[in-house]
C-alpha cells in the first residue's frame, strides 16, 4: 500500500544537524525501497476554483506559514502502521509541527 | 472509531522495519544466523511484555538492538566453554558499535546460500530480510505454518552444520553467489506476480517484499548489471499490477491490457535502474535482458506499437544464455508476434516433447492461441481446453475455458473442405463441362486432406503436397488444368495464397506444329468434300479464332464486305468466297448446321436454326469429321501460330 504524507512548514528554522539526519533518513529509507518520491513545496500557492461555469483563480497565502504544506513523501509500506512509524521518524527529525498521512489509492 | 494505533500492530511494524538490521548486526557477531535470529526474537519478545504498557519507545529499533545484544552477551557468557575468543566477543557486543555496512549484504547472502534448497532459501530470506513470520511466509506460499517453521529450523541446521563462511565473498565469487540471491528474490516476486496457485491471482504483498529486497540490494551492491537488470524488470513488471486482472479477477493478456493504468512511477524506476545496468556495461546477463523485453512493452504506446521482432531477438539472446524451456515458449511467442503464427507455431513443437512443460498449462495456451491465430479452430480448442486441465490458478481456468468455449461456434459453424466443394461445384456457375473436370481435381484434394478438414485450416504447402504426390509425373497441361482448378476455387472460397505455391508449368508449344497452308489446301481440294467443312477449315485458318468461338456463330454476326464477324475473328478471301454459298440465303441461325434435323425439343432454340429446322454443327462432329478427313488431326492444328498470325494480319493491313 501507498501512503503520501503531507508536512507543514512548522515554525522552526532547519539547522545543519537537521539537514544531516534528514539526509541519512531519506537515504536509509530509498534503499530500503519504501521511500518512492519525495519534494518540498514552495510557499506560493495559487488557488484555482470552480463554482458552476466560473472558475476562479486567486493567489494565496491562504493560511498562517505554519499550516501551510511545505513537503511531501511517497512511501510503499506493509501497513498503515508502518506509515505511521515512519511519520514518528520524521518528526522525532524535524521538530514541532505537523504531518498528515493518507493511503493513497493505486488500482 | 478505530484506535489508529494498535500497540500489537505497531510492534509488528517495527519488527518489520528493524528486524533485519538487528539480525544482520548480531550475525556478524556471533557467528550463526540462528542464533542471531532467536536472540533477536528474545528482544521481540521483551517488546511485546513490555510496549503495552511502557508505550513504544522514541527508538525503538535502537531498544530491540540494545536488548538482543544483551542476551547475546549472557548467552556467551553461559556457554561452558568460554574461549577467550568469545570473551573478547562478548565485551564487543557489550560496546555500543555502529552497524556494519555489509551487514545486510552478508546476511542475503548467508539466507540464500547455494548450500539450502531453493524453497528454504525463499523462506529464510522473507523470515530474516522481510520479518514475516513463519505464519505469513506459509499464507504466501499456501504452506502450513509447522511446515514452513520446520523448513526454516533445518535451513538454520544446515548453514550451522556446514559451517557456511560468514566472510563476503572476493569479487569474482560475487556474482555468482549473488546470483543465487537474485533467484530468490525473483522467485519471491513471481509467487507473488503470478501465483501459482490459488483463488487469487497475485498476493501484493510478495511482490512488495521482493521489489524491497531487490531495491535494497542495489544499494548494497551497486556495481552489479544483473542486480539493477532485476530490479528494473521487477518494477517495470509490478507497474503492470492494476492493469493485469481484470473485474471478476480474469488475467487480461499484455497486449489487451489498458496501458493508461501502468503505474509510470515504477515504469520510470525501473527504466532507471536499466539505465544504471546499461552504464556499467558488459555482455547483458539474463535479468538485463529479460529487463530490455520488459522495458521494449513498457515503451510502446499501443499494443500495435510493440517492437516485436527486437523482443523476439532479445528472447533468442536469453535463449542462448538460458535455454530453459519456459524461456524457449516465451520466445516462441515473441516470434510469433514478429514473424507470424507459423513461425512461432514451429518453435512450440520441439517443446511438446520437453518432460518439464508435460504439466505446463502455458505451453498449450500458447499454442491454442497461435493455433487459433493459424485458422485451426479445432485443434486451438483442444489445446485451450488441455490448458484449463492443467493450470492450478482458478480465474485462469475460467479465462482459458472461455476461450475454448469461443471457439466451439467456429468449429461446428465452419466450412468443410468437403462441404466447400459441394457448394462451389453447385453455385460457382461453371458449365457441366468444368464441374466435371474441376470436380475431379477437388475430389482427389479432399481424399488426400480429409473432406472433414476445416476450410480455413487449408494450407497452400498441403496443397501443394498433394499435387506433387498426386500429378508431379503429369503432363504440363494435365497439371494447368488441375491447378486452374484449385486456383478458382481458392477464390471462390476467398482463401488467401492457397494456391500461390503452385507453378504454372509451361505447356510445349510447337511439338504439335500447325497443318502446313499446303496441307489445307490438299484437304479442301479433295473431291466431294463438304461445302461446310471446307468453310469451317479455311475460316479456322485464316481467323486464328478458337474452335468453339467459330462453332457458336449465327449468321447474324456476319459482315460479309468487312469480313468480320463481331470482335476478333477476321478472314480473308478464302473464307470470303465460301461463304455465301454456305449462307445460301440464310438471315438468321447458326452459321454451321448439321446434316439432320435433330428430334422434338432436344435442343435450346439458340441452337437451332429458324429456317431449316437444322441444330448447331457440335465440336465433336466438327472434329470427328476433320481427323476422318485428315488422318486423326485435330481442328486445334488448324490455327495458326501467333506469331505467323500476326504477320499475316499486318501484311493484309
Amino acid at each position: 500500500m501507498r501512503y503520501l504524507m503531507t508536512t507543514n512548514a512548522g515554525s522552526s528554522t532547519p539547522d545543519e544537524k537537521l539537514f544531516a539526519e534528514m539526509g541519512r533518513f531519506i537515504e536509509e529509507l530509498t534503499a530500503s525501497g519504501v521511500l518512492l518520491a519525495t519534494g518540498g513545496l514552495g510557499p506560493a500557492t495559487i488557488r484555482v476554483s470552480s463554482s458552476g461555469d466560473e472558475i476562479t483563480v486567486t493567489d494565496g497565502p491562504f493560511a498562517e506559514a505554519k499550516e501551510a504544506v511545505a513537503g511531501f513523501a511517497l512511501v510503499e509500506v506493509r501497513s498503515q502502521e508502518e506509515a505511521v512509524e515512519l511519520a514518528r521518524r520524521f518528526r522525532r527529525i524535524v521538530g514541532d509541527g505537523e504531518s498528515r498521512i493518507q493511503e493513497v489509492f493505486t488500482s | 472509531m478505530v484506535p489508529v494505533l494498535d500497540t500489537r500492530r505497531t510492534i509488528d511494524a517495527v519488527w518489520k522495519l528493524e528486524s533485519a538490521k538487528i539480525i544482520a548486526g548480531l550475525a556478524r557477531m556471533v557467528r550463526d544466523v540462528g542464533l542471531a535470529e532467536e536472540l533477536a526474537q528474545d528482544a521481540l519478545v521483551a517488546a511485546l511484555e513490555q510496549w503495552p504498557t511502557t508505550g513504544v519507545p522514541d527508538n525503538p529499533g535502537a531498544w530491540l538492538t540494545t536488548i538482543a545484544r544483551r542476551r547475546a552477551v549472557d548467552h556467551i557468557r553461559r556457554s561452558q566453554l568460554l574461549t577467550r575468543k568469545q570473551e573478547l566477543l562478548a565485551h564487543e557486543l557489550d560496546q555500543q558499535s555502529d552497524p556494519e555496512p555489509d551487514d545486510m549484504l552478508r546476511l542475503m547472502l548467508i539466507s540464500c546460500h547455494p548450500v539450502l534448497p531453493t524453497e528454504a532459501r525463499a523462506a529464510l530470506t522473507l523470515r530474516l530480510l522481510g520479518g514475516l513470520t513463519a505464519e505469513e511466509i506459509a499464507r504466501a506460499f499456501l504452506a502450513t505454518g509447522p511446515t514452513v517453521t520446520q523448513r526454516i529450523a533445518t535451513a538454520k541446521r544446515t548453514l550451522a552444520e556446514q559451517q557456511v563462511s560468514f566472510e563476503l565473498p572476493g569479487e569474482e565469487e560475487l556474482g555468482a553467489r549473488l546470483s543465487s540471491v537474485l533467484e530468490v528474490i525473483y522467485l519471491i516476486f513471481n509467487e507473488g506476480y503470478s501465483a501459482t496457485s490459488g483463488d487469487d491471482l497475485m498476493r501484493p504483498g510478495l511482490c512488495q517484499e521482493a521489489l524491497r529486497l531487490g531495491r535494497l540490494l542495489a544499494v548494497l551492491a551497486p556495481r552489479e548489471a544483473e542486480v539493477h537488470g532485476l530490479v528494473a524488470l521487477m518494477e517495470v513488471q509490478a507497474s503492470r499490477s492494476a492493469a493485469r486482472t481484470g473485474p471478476s479477477g480474469e488475467p487480461v493478456l499484455l497486449h489487451e491490457q489498458n496501458r493508461g493504468r501502468w503505474d509510470q512511477l515504477l515504469i520510470r524506476r525501473g527504466f532507471t535502474a536499466m539505465l544504471r545496468a546499461r552504464e556499467l556495461g558488459g555482455p547483458p546477463g539474463p535479468y538485463v535482458l529479460q529487463a530490455a523485453i520488459a522495458v521494449c512493452h513498457a515503451q510502446a504506446r499501443t499494443a500495435e506499437d510493440t517492437d516485436w521482432a527486437q523482443i523476439a531477438a532479445l528472447y533468442g539472446a536469453l535463449a542462448r544464455l538460458l535455454p530453459t524451456p519456459v524461456v524457449q515458449l516465451n520466445r516462441a511467442v515473441a516470434v510469433g508476434m514478429a514473424h507470424g503464427p507459423q513461425a512461432g507455431f514451429d518453435l512450440t513443437d520441439p517443446l511438446t516433447g520437453d518432460p518439464a512443460l508435460r504439466d505446463y498449462h502455458l505451453l498449450p495456451s500458447v499454442r491454442g492461441d497461435l493455433l487459433a491465430r493459424l485458422g485451426r479452430p479445432a485443434e486451438a480448442r483442444l489445446e485451450f481446453q488441455r490448458a484449463a486441465a492443467l493450470t492450478r490458478n482458478a480465474a485462469e481456468r475460467t479465462f482459458l475455458l472461455g476461450r475454448a468455449e469461443a471457439l466451439a461456434a467456429h468449429v461446428q459453424a465452419g466450412p468443410t473442405l468437403g462441404s466447400a466443394t459441394r457448394s462451389f461445384l453447385a453455385d460457382a456457375g461453371l458449365d457441366a463441362a468444368t464441374v466435371r473436370s474441376y470436380g475431379q481435381t477437388l475430389r482427389r484434394l479432399g481424399l488426400a486432406l480429409g473432406e472433414g478438414l476445416p476450410l480455413p485450416e487449408l494450407t497452400a504447402s498441403q496443397v501443394a503436397e498433394v499435387f506433387a504426390t498426386a500429378w508431379g509425373g503429369a503432363a504440363a497441361r494435365t497439371w494447368n488444368r488441375h491447378r486452374a482448378a484449385v486456383r478458382s476455387f481458392a477464390t471462390w472460397a476467398e482463401l488467401a495464397g492457397t494456391a500461390d505455391l503452385l507453378e504454372r508449368r509451361a505447356e510445349p508449344r510447337g511439338s504439335v506444329p500447325p497443318l502446313s497452308p499446303g496441307g489445307l489446301d490438299e484437304l479442301c481440294d479433295r473431291p466431294g468434300l463438304a461445302l461446310r467443312e471446307q468453310t469451317l477449315w479455311r475460316l479456322l485458318r485464316e481467323s486464328g479464332a478458337g474452335v468453339k468461338a467459330v462453332l457458336a456463330l449465327n449468321v447474324e454476326d456476319l459482315d460479309l464486305d468487312d469480313r468480320t464477324a463481331g470482335p476478333g475473328i477476321g478472314w480473308r478471301s478464302g473464307t470470303a468466297r465460301l461463304l455465301p454459298r454456305l449462307l445460301d440465303g440464310r438471315t438468321r441461325g447458326p452459321l454451321f448446321l448439321t446434316d439432320r434435323r435433330p428430334g422434338p425439343a432436344r435442343l435450346a432454340t439458340a441452337d437451332l436454326c429458324p429456317e431449316t429446322g437444322r441444330a448447331r454443327l457440335s465440336y465433336e462432329r466438327a472434329e470427328y469429321l476433320f481427323k476422318q478427313a485428315s488422318d486423326g488431326l485435330t481442328l486445334r492444328r488448324l490455327k495458326p501460330l501467333k506469331g505467323s498470325l500476326n504477320r499475316q494480319l499486318s501484311g493484309a493491313s
